[in-house]
């Protein structure tokens, strides 16, 4: 009898030994909060520069990987988490605004408005997005990110939430700043053929634009099928002030801020668009007789079997002044499908406006973080 | 001493008196080991009658036992030796004769005491339509499950090519296969292994006293207290495939003289594993058990048992995240959380199960069985959920190296700095990148402290699955003579599950707000459409915000109605039996959804008064109908259901047996296959059809004193199988739902055991070989399975065709020309179609085989040595990829490139002669049990597995649903499959005390 209680002791210290090793890495119940993130100060950073003196470092068309260990440090003015930011986010000092490709979702979960933002830039690629030479086009902006080593683009999104910790670092965010948007006139607006973040400081940055006027002209570019080329012209339709405004006139029948993937369903099917044609101004697509395709040619059993139904941002054209301003919105943010107040849209209210303003090929883009944004007659969308 | 003292007396004085009054009749046999037909020694022999023990005694060197001077009458005669399970057999003392029973066969303890849960791992499959469980028959009294049962259970082999839920499990006589979904529900009880221990099973097609059952046998677990072995038992066990550590402790009163039994089982199971981290054990498990005899021929037994506890799961994932970690058991579920590891999947379940059972024999030659039984409790499953943030699993397709980069320009994935980088990030020898390589439990955490308000964005829900599942079995036999019995029963089920998430963790948030983020991408202008809770959000003006517990996200029950009435005949004539067997039943099931969704909200006319009601109309809120409901009471389902079954058998002078079977089955759908997506609404599967199968087997069996064989053949081919799962579909960009009807399947092949004593005393040979092929076929119409495919946010129906390459696809043939490999084609450019490739049913192998050798002393020693052999394995497949939208491509133009390439069905078998180890298992196994004082027994057994430490077996896997564009944009690539591989060289040691 003593054996067989020694050998049974024996066996409890021998598996108990395991249980020791085993319970220490799995652990099965729930382990404490973990601590809060450290906040980066100036003091953890060899140099910090503006942005204008980093965009100044930049020359058309030739994107650079920074080699200094040099930072920029800025506050977030743009916010995706109603949509119309996507992957990235603009800081802002007083000289400009920039934008960061990070290249991930929910980015205001993690760097919130008004949050000091430092870019560690040693390793990033600077480059500009929306530059085209020629009469017709005009200044892009120059944004940070990490090297395009296809060539398509200057930079390319960070992506790697390795590459992201390792270049952009959180300031204290129990001490936000309140970002005021400075309001700007006319005059202030830069010039889009020549200027850009090294020469105008409100480019990229947060600005509120007074007394815009509605044009009463669209612009959104349809694919036929996501899965195709998108640069092909075969695969697009202008939505634009010359292709296929015999019906509905120059804003095809969009009173909203963009489309979402209902309405622009709804769009088509109402047949607005049929009489748009499927190319460019160039290349048209042909039909088997040599008149132009239109998207009333896909019409098939009302369906519209081979035109995708997707989400499409839109910009509608202001004036300020004589300058033309596009407000684009992304047909995923929240508000894409909320109308533009018709007193807005029939010229009798202005639009005062707040939001990042950019340039895109010689055009100035205006680019908002959420309805309330849009403000007529002193009082905020909603 | 004193109480041993007491029995011999008893002995004596039963003996005295039975001498005294003279009797002639009498008991003789020999004991043998059923494996081998080894004679056994020192067995004890005891006969019970009228609860009166009325003789005792033990088998000599041979096996062999006589007891005399036996009045007539029926004994119950127990069976008890050291090392084997112990056995109960009615015995008939007739006419004064000694009754011959020839042989009474013992089944060794160690195959069975191997046969617990830890010979099966636990997977996390929920995501990705991929379900299984444990499929092999435990057969007591057959050479081949013996072995196949315990040694093929690490490879999850199923038996003859069979999903788990065509194997019927049933408790007390009452069928517990999960009434949602079919699974064998081996969980519920599992820990509890000396207490369901005593088994009764059939194979293939046969019938058994307690049911007809289907084609792929029945395993009835008794369940009784009277059924658990008498004394007292404690055992430890530790174990490296699955949990460190077992503790059990098992009592059985036996019968006492008052008529009463009491039994309990208790069990502690703890630890994780040496192979998968963030798997773990914290699950306990309790069985009490109270029966009593009322006078000779009644029984009432009321059980109670439950397995309450929690483990974490492991994760399938692609090879190169496997290659990545240098590891092919890495689990992406866990992370470290302050150090420690915490795994974000967690099965907690308590699901306790009572049963009251009546056993009686009003008439000798008629036995009637009631059951009722009901399993109640909480099954849930943790698992991530997140709104508007990052995805955050670690093997996220996007954070993984070939997203930057591949070797074919066609992928337009070119990016070979961010690609160095990326494999940079998984380097498993750079500790500081753990949090990229496992769940980065430290950043939800973060991104909830930072979030405005206190709303989580991270939060742990916990997906319940909660049955109240309500049975009554009922069961006579009657024995008109010994050529004909009859037996039939009548069973009822009543399952009201309620299917709904809730809150297990906020993560360091205070709140999680109920709206559905994947409407929210549709629908994002109108907030009603993306409400979880539509009532709520229109009566409060605001959607739900969860706190801790709450339920959110979806609330609904399954219910289930099923009754069924079977009837076995049975004819015997000296070695002749012949059996006609029949059931016929109803199953009817609907959904009932206890909170109305914003994208299902109701019937036009109901949306229309919600409209009205909230004064919605021409507000952005405005709601619209669909059709389709998410909330309120489903059309009912309903399906009439049976089956016939034949055998005839014949044994042969000198214990040779054939027998064949022949049966036809209509089943129902599983509740889960019949709706097209039951969490959101109503919706039933278009053209829901009863399942049909015919399966036939012919058996030939050997039981000899030198050798123990059988060998089976069997043909299976089931009809009209319905399927439904939901994915993204990025030719869609949409999440959709895929249902499948009308899915065939053909299983064929041969089985067989054999064990043969070697000329050195106590060792014998045995092996098993399982070679079948198992096949998708088509219809009985010729055809394809058919598939609907809607969009999950609208019940737009995107696709309704046959899925032209699920059974099959084709070869081409091939010419060479100027050295280059194509495609031959004919005149109008179309290819030679060669032959058709086969597509076969998934995830176990199709060839199976194991030769063992055993050793077993007379001093109570076992040895076994065994190696296995495994091929023919297949992925399981993904209807997607063989539409001729995924073989077309973006340009809609199919070529036998694209279809070889995306129709094709991996082997998990990689080919080659580098590859052949992978095929081969080797385990050994020691075991000794001592015998003090002939009162007290102890014990151990220690199993090696794998001990050649073989890492690359893969165990199953499936393929992911997600497409790749080509740069060219004229074809798809797939995402790479994931896959679950075997634990390389491991052990368990148990050792035991019984008395």
């Amino acid at each position: 009898m003593r054996k067989i209680f020694i050998f049974v002791a024996a066996l409890i210290a021998v598996t108990s030994c395991g249980l020791k090793e085993e319970f220490q890495p799995v652990f099965s119940g729930t382990p404490g909060n973990p601590p809060a993130y450290k906040y980066y100060t100036d003091d953890d950073f060899f140099e910090i520069i503006s942005i204008a003196q980093l965009s100044k470092m930049y020359t058309t068309g030739k994107p650079f990987e920074v080699e200094d260990d040099i930072t920029i440090k800025g506050v977030v003015v743009s916010t995706d988490q109603p949509g119309n930011f996507y992957k990235s986010f603009y800081i802002q000092d007083e000289t400009a605004g920039i934008e960061i490709k990070v290249g991930k979702n929910g980015l205001y979960n993690e760097y919130l408005l008004g949050q000091t933002v430092y870019v560690k830039l040693q390793g990033l690629t600077v480059g500009m997005y929306g530059y085209k030479s020629g009469n017709y086009g005009g200044m892009g902006m120059v944004q940070v990110g990490f090297a395009d080593s296809t060539g398509e683009y200057e930079t390319s999104y960070l992506e790697m939430s390795y590459l992201v910790d390792k270049h952009i670092f959180r300031g204290d965010p129990s001490q936000p700043a309140v970002v005021e948007p400075v309001v700007i006139t006319e005059r202030d607006l830069p010039n889009p053929k020549t200027d850009s973040q090294a020469t105008n400081k409100y480019v990229g940055r947060l600005v509120t634009l007074k007394g815009l006027k509605y044009e009463d002209q669209i612009f959104c570019l349809l694919y036929l099928n996501s899965s195709k080329d998108k640069k092909s012209y075969t695969n697009r339709v202008f939505l634009s002030d010359t292709n296929g405004i015999d019906t509905m006139g120059k804003t095809h029948g969009v009173t909203t801020w963009a489309m979402s993937k209902n309405m622009m369903k709804d769009y088509l099917l109402a047949g607005y668009w049929d009489s748009c044609k499927i190319g460019s101004g160039q290349d048209f697509v042909k039909n088997p007789d040599g008149t132009d395709m239109t998207l009333g040619d896909l019409k098939g059993d009302g369906s519209y079997p081979d035109v995708e139904k997707a989400a499409y941002s839109v910009s509608q054209y202001f004036k300020m002044g004589s300058t033309e301003i596009q407000v684009r919105t992304s047909g995923y943010s929240k508000f894409a499908d909320k109308e533009i107040p018709r007193s807005v849209r029939d010229g009798s209210a202005t639009l005062d406006i707040t939001g990042v303003i950019s340039l895109y090929q010689g055009a100035i883009q205006f680019t908002v973080n959420n309805l309330s944004d849009f403000v007529v007659n002193g009082k905020p969308l909603e | 001493m004193c109480k041993r003292f007491i029995a011999i007396l008893s002995a004596l004085l039963v003996c005295a008196v039975s001498f005294a009054q003279g009797y002639t009749g009498g008991v003789k046999g020999t004991v043998v080991n059923r494996a081998g037909r080894i004679p056994v020694s020192g067995a004890t022999l005891t006969l019970v009658k009228g609860g009166e023990q009325i003789a005792s005694t033990t088998s000599d060197a041979e096996g062999k036992f006589l007891v005399e001077n036996l009045e007539d009458g029926v004994y119950a005669m127990t069976v008890m030796a050291p090392g084997f399970t112990d056995i109960n057999v009615n015995v008939t003392v007739d006419k004064g004769f000694v009754k011959d029973l020839i042989f009474v066969s013992m089944v060794e303890t160690q195959t069975i005491e191997n046969l617990d849960d830890s010979s099966f791992a636990e997977f996390d499959m929920d995501d990705s339509g991929y379900t299984d469980n444990p499929t092999i028959l435990f057969g007591q009294n057959d050479v081949y499950t013996n072995i196949a049962g315990y040694g093929f259970s690490s490879v999850r082999f199923k038996n003859r090519g069979y999903n788990s839920e065509s194997q019927d499990v049933l408790l007390a006589g009452v069928n517990m296969n999960d009434a949602i979904t079919g699974y064998s529900p081996f969980s519920l009880w599992s820990g509890l292994n000396e207490a369901m221990r005593s088994t009764e099973t059939s194979m293939g097609n046969e019938t058994a006293d307690f049911g007809v059952g289907g084609f792929n046998g029945q395993t009835n677990i008794q369940a009784v207290p009277s059924s658990v072995r008498k004394g007292w038992r404690f055992s430890l066990l530790t174990n490296s495939a699955l949990y460190r550590f077992r503790a059990m402790v098992t009592y059985a009163s036996g019968e006492l003289d008052n008529g009463w039994s009491y039994a309990f089982n208790a069990s502690a199971r703890l630890g994780g594993n040496d192979w998968v981290e963030g798997v773990y054990y914290r699950s306990f498990a309790y069985y009490l058990g109270v029966e009593k005899k009322f006078g000779n021929s009644h029984r009432l037994s009321l059980v109670s048992f439950a397995t309450p506890g929690q483990r974490g799961a492991q994760n399938a994932s692609t090879q190169e995240v496997y290659d990545l970690m240098g590891d092919n058991m890495y689990n992406s579920n866990w992370g470290y959380q302050n150090g420690k590891v915490r795994n974000s999947r967690v099965r907690k379940t308590f699901e306790p199960v009572t049963l009251l059972k009546y056993t009686g024999n009003p008439l000798e030659n008629l036995e009637v069985n009631a059951t009722v039984l009901w399993r109640t409790g909480f099954n849930g499953y943790t698992a991530l959920d997140w709104y508007d943030a990052q995805d955050p699993r670690p093997d996220y397709y996007r954070n993984l190296p070939s997203y930057s980069f591949n070797d074919d320009e066609d992928y337009g994935r070119l990016d070979d700095v961010k690609y160095e980088i990326s494999k940079e990030m998984w380097n498993p020898a750079i500790k500081d990148y753990a949090n990229y390589q496992h769940l980065n439990w430290d950043r939800m955490y973060n991104v909830n402290y930072n979030s405005i308000g206190g709303r989580s964005k991270y939060a742990l829900e916990e997906r319940h699955v909660d049955q109240n599942d309500f049975n009554v079995a009922t069961s006579v036999k009657w024995r008109q003579s010994d050529l004909f019995t009859l037996t039939a029963g009548i069973n009822a089920r009543i399952n009201r599950t309620e299917n709904y998430k809730k809150m297990n963790d906020l993560l360091g948030g205070e709140y999680f707000v109920n709206v559905d983020q994947f409407a929210e991408r549709d629908f994002a202008s109108n907030e009603s459409v993306i409400q979880n809770d539509l009532d709520y959000f229109l009566n409060n003006g605001h959607a739900q915000n969860i706190t801790k517990g709450q339920k959110y996200g979806y609330d609904y029950l399954a219910q289930v109605r099923k009754v069924n009435a079977w009837g076995i005949i049975s004819l015997t004539k000296g070695g002749f039996s012949a059996i006609g067997a029949g059931t016929i039943g109803y199953t009817g099931y609907w959904r009932e959804g206890l909170v109305r969704k914003g994208l299902f909200a109701g019937t036009y006319d109901e949306v229309a008064a919600l409209n009205e009601k909230y004064n919605l109309t021409g507000t952005s809120r405005e709601l619209k109908s669909n059709g389709e409901t998410s909330f309120g009471r489903s059309e009912t389902a309903k399906f009439l259901t049976g089956s016939l079954k034949g055998q005839l058998s014949y044994v042969f002078v000198g214990g040779h047996r054939l027998s064949a079977n022949l049966g036809l089955y209509k089943d129902a759908p599983s509740f889960t296959n019949s709706f097209v997506s039951p969490r959101t609404r109503n919706t039933l599967v278009g053209n829901l059809k009863t399942q049909k199968t015919i399966s036939a087997d012919i058996n030939y069996q050997l039981s000899t004193s030198w050798m123990n064989l059988r060998l089976t053949g069997f043909l299976t081919q089931i009809y009209d199988q319905t399927d439904v799962m939901s994915f993204y579909d990025d030719s869609q960009q949409s999440m959709t739902n895929f249902a499948m009807t009308g899915i065939a399947q053909r299983h064929m092949g041969i089985e067989l055991g054999v064990k043969v004593p070697l000329p050195v005393d106590g060792l014998s040979v045995a092996g098993v070989l399982s070679f079948g092929e198992y096949i998708y076929t088509k219809n009985f119409k010729g055809k394809n399975p058919y598939m609907v495919q809607t969009v999950d946010n609208s019940a737009e129906v995107i696709r309704k065709e046959e899925i032209p390459y699920w059974v099959s696809h084709p070869s081409f043939r091939t010419v060479v020309m100027d050295g280059e490999t194509m495609y031959d084609v004919d005149n109008d450019g179309n290819p030679y179609v060669k032959g058709q490739n086969k597509h076969y049913v998934p995830s176990t192998p199709q060839l199976a085989a194991e030769i063992a050798l055993n050793y077993r002393t007379k001093s109570y020693w076992f040895f076994e040595l065994n190696t296995q052999f495994f091929a023919r394995s297949y992925l399981d497949m993904n209807p997607l990829y063989r539409t001729h939208v995924a073989c077309a491509g973006p340009d809609g133009i199919e070529t036998p490139a694209e279809i070889a390439y995306m129709a094709s069905q991996e082997s998990l078998f990689l080919p080659g002669k580098s590859h052949v180890k992978d095929h081969f298992l080797l385990n050994a196994s020691i075991g000794k049990s001592w015998y003090i004082q002939r009162k007290y027994s102890i014990g151990f057994s220690l199993n090696a597995n794998n001990l050649t430490n073989n890492r690359g077996f893969k165990t199953g896997g499936y393929e992911q649903t997600r497409l790749i564009k080509s740069s060219s944009y004229d074809r798809y690539y797939r995402f790479d499959p994931k896959y679950f591989y075997m634990q390389g060289a491991s052990y368990m040691l148990n050792v035991y005390f019984r008395f």
